[in-house]
């Protein structure tokens, strides 16, 4: 066994697309998903507007899914689809099959109308059929029901880094053979709680603009979305005739843990996680090909990444992407979004741009414009905002 | 890989704060069971609730969720009760793996009241509430640097939590995990429970054939995993982590898989993985709910694997004692594994009456009972129809 990790199939949704062609055209061209949103007072989001599962998942069983379920499932499909795995809903279901879901509020909306329900109307008239919901596994939970997926079936909540987190947590359930194959990533939806927690606690940007590493950054916009990967060993793969997209190689993980309330000025535990996930994959920093950042518009936040990306590799730092400028914090969603989109740089060995590209100051090579990048490599921040740093490193498929 | 073991342990628990009390409890038989206090149920058909009482946090942590505050005074126990000397240590690679199934729920109804009240909520709300932020107190408190995370597999997430900790551990990714859960009381759970009619109105009496359902608890355990080749001379070693399983039923969002086809599986993965067989089996802490349905179903999980020798396994359920603590209550029964294998006796089911011929197993009736275990399975069920079962082992060296 060679413990190879593999990835044989994406499914993403987001506000700038849903599908990997459709978000894979909507990155290189620099789009924003970012706009005013009718359901949050106006505010800035990243949101997914007008939102239906039913394309993906047809009419039947969905009205029992919130919309965090909803997304995850639409991720699912398409990732089991892409994968050449398709859903078999009349099938027994796999064993040695599971899901891992990174998420920073689960289905926090579900949770809060519940217990509104129960305190306006009285504890008699909350609806039974909405009390699975209120668990903050439920909406993995219900794709693994609707998949039939009969192995690990884990929410993985570290703040803003729980996508990543929960790739390098399903890799290892496949790498110790207890699951065949995984589908992994993250998950959030956008509601009406977060969206005014964004407002209230100072994090979103007073003109509901994100610019990355930019000079004139105030702030980030919230934003949503799930993106999945199927995992499974390389030898998994060829079996059953897939050609494997990319490999997960390397994880770090720090904790700021002075920074629990506000961040940690130094950037010791950023430039840690980075340097953890290169080395566990046997690699050194020459060898990257390019950063996907966590860096989404917050003053300290950005500049605390910045000194680290530096630190970690001086000068000949390679090229930067910022992704959040295209859809936002999607908190638990963000690592899984930033994976895949990073996987398609691989494969197409050009770097997406920074949407809305701004005047930087963080003297990285921050992409403007889609740019060539040359290698086998690219890491994957993700720096949360109380004091979670996450890093993943992915490469290229290659047989040898 | 490297032997994991168990070498602080620490408990916050209806029955009882510290583990010393605890464990006098659980083999006195003693009930944390009573009336709500900390919410108002005269709304509900039911009153009962295994809450923590006298709990005062520390004074640094009074602005933290009751979660976060049970999880800090668990770890502050364990790791004093290691015996770790965290100055001398890289505490960069020391990490805080948890489970829980509400995370700090109280901020949710904060939240509402503040709705309901017509004013403001507070933004406290936000950097409160998400989950991940109660293993992320446990680091700020200790100033741990290592891989930080919460697992909220609901009610199996402790032994979640834990697998993942030994996992981290047993590979040499981290050098020290504390792991565990925690759940504080909250009226969102209980007010889902009894609109499912699941809370018991007197008692709770897993595996009776007179059982009338659950009692919603509280409460946290942490537990200090480490290496077995970085344990100092003098340390207590309570007990070896051997192996885990986790399944899906895949089956139903609150229903168990009526073949109990889950449960089996992660039985069968956690044996598998510690190269043992049902005979080495000498304990079974029980999920034992104390619903008609789960227990059933765990009876008939333990059938299929165990055959023949199922009645005769001892299989108890401590939330016959302190009500089911969510999240924590793996993590909790985890640590009353570990002092099972350590001391040699093993905690009753109490409020048992009656046999359930349904339910044919030896759930240790009323009275501990010392059967120096050498192996034992700790088993945890869930909404979502998750499954995880913990296998620890007595450590002899």
């Amino acid at each position: 066994m060679s413990g190879r990790v593999v990835y044989t199939g994406a499914g993403v949704i987001t506000s700038i697309g849903a599908g990997v062609e459709e978000f894979e055209e909507a990155l290189y061209s620099g789009n924003c998903g970012i706009a005013p949103s009718a359901r949050f007072n106006g505010a800035a989001a990243g949101e997914i507007v007008d939102f239906t599962p039913v394309p993906w998942l047809g009419n039947k069983g969905i009205r029992v899914l919130d919309r965090a379920a909803r997304l995850l499932c639409v991720a699912a499909q398409m990732s089991l689809t892409a994968a050449g795995r398709p859903a078999d809903p009349a099938g027994e279901g796999d064993p040695e099959s599971g899901l891992v879901c990174g998420t920073m509020f689960g289905g926090l909306h579900s949770i809060a109308t519940f217990d509104h329900t129960g305190v306006t109307e009285g504890p008699s008239q909350v609806n039974p059929a909405d009390f699975p919901n209120t668990v903050i596994n439920s909406p993995t939970g219900h794709a693994g029901i609707k998949f039939k997926l009969r192995g690990v079936n884990s929410t993985i909540c570290a703040g803003f880094a729980s996508g990543l987190q929960a790739i390098s947590y399903a890799a290892d359930f496949v790498r110790f053979e207890r699951a065949k194959w995984v589908l992994a990533g993250g998950l959030e939806e956008l509601c009406e709680e977060s969206s005014e927690g964004f407002q209230r606690t100072g994090l979103a940007s007073p003109d509901g603009t994100v610019r990355p590493f930019g000079r004139d950054r105030n702030g980030t916009v919230p934003g949503e979305g799930a993106a999945l990967w199927l995992l499974e060993l390389e030898e998994t793969a060829r079996e059953r005739g897939a050609t494997p997209l990319g490999e997960v190689r390397g994880f770090g993980a720090a904790h700021d843990a002075a920074s629990l309330h506000g961040l940690h000025a130094s950037g010791a535990g950023a430039a840690s996680a980075m340097r953890q996930a290169i080395a566990s994959a046997g690699l050194t920093p020459a060898d990257i090909a390019c950063i996907f950042a966590s860096a989404n518009g917050s003053r300290l936040a950005d500049e605390i990444e910045a000194r680290a990306i530096n630190e970690v590799f001086g000068p000949g730092a390679p090229p930067v992407c910022a992704p959040k400028a295209a859809w936002g914090e999607a908190m638990g969603a963000a690592g899984g979004l930033a994976a895949v989109a990073a996987g398609v740089a691989l494969q197409r060995q050009m770097l997406p741009p920074t949407a809305g590209f701004a005047a930087s100051d963080s003297g990285l090579k921050l992409s403007a414009q889609p740019q060539p990048i040359s290698g086998d490599h690219a890491l994957i921040n993700s720096i949360g905002c109380d004091g979670a740093n996450v890093s993943l490193l992915i490469s290229l498929w290659r047989e040898v | 890989m490297k032997r994991v073991v168990v070498t602080g342990v620490g408990v916050v628990s209806p029955v009882g704060i510290g583990v010393e009390r605890f464990w006098q409890a659980l083999l006195a038989g003693e009930s944390g069971i009573s009336r709500v206090e900390s919410f108002d149920t005269s709304k509900f058909p039911v009153h009962l609730g295994g809450e923590v009482r006298g709990f005062e946090p520390a004074p640094g942590d009074r602005q933290m969720g009751r979660a976060s505050q049970f999880a800090v005074a668990a770890a502050r126990e364990a790791l004093t009760d290691s015996g770790l000397d965290l100055n001398a240590m890289d505490r960069s690679r020391i990490g805080v793996s948890m489970g829980t199934t509400s995370g700090e729920p109280h901020m949710v109804e904060r939240y509402n009241d503040a709705r309901k009240g017509g004013v403001d909520p507070d933004p406290s709300f936000f950097t409160n509430y998400p989950c991940h932020v109660i293993p992320s107190n446990v680091a700020a408190e200790f100033q741990l640097g290592g891989v930080t995370l919460m697992i909220p597999t609901a009610c199996a997430a402790g032994n979640y939590a834990i697998g993942y900790a030994y996992d981290l551990v047993r590979t040499g990714r981290a050098g020290v995990m504390l792991a565990g859960g925690s759940d504080s009381f909250s009226r969102i759970p209980y007010t889902g429970f009894a609109k499912l009619s699941a809370i018991a109105t007197e008692r709770c009496q897993p595996f009776d054939k007179n059982r009338k359902g659950m009692v919603p608890g509280e409460g946290s355990a942490m537990l200090v995993l480490q290496p077995l080749d970085s344990v100092r001379p003098g340390t207590t070693i309570y007990a070896e982590i051997l192996s885990y399983g986790v399944s899906c039923d895949a089956h139903h969002m609150t229903a168990a898989h009526p073949d109990g086809d889950g449960a089996i599986r992660a039985m069968a993965m956690a044996m598998k993985s510690a190269g043992i067989g049902t005979d080495d089996i000498d304990y079974i802490s029980a999920h034992g709910t104390g619903t008609k349905a789960n227990d059933r179903i765990e009876s008939i999980a333990l059938h299929a694997m165990f055959g023949a020798r199922a009645p005769k396994v001892p299989m108890s359920s401590i939330k016959s004692m302190l009500g089911h603590t969510m999240g924590a209550a793996s993590a909790i029964e985890a640590v009353a594994c570990s002092l099972a294998v350590q001391t040699g006796w093993v905690p009753p089911t109490i409020n048992f009456e009656e046999p359930d011929p349904e339910c044919e197993v030896d759930c240790v009736p009323n009275h501990a009972r010392k059967i120096d275990p050498k192996i034992v399975l700790n088993n945890a069920y869930a909404f979502g129809g998750n499954n995880a079962s913990l296998c620890v082992r007595r450590y002899e060296g």
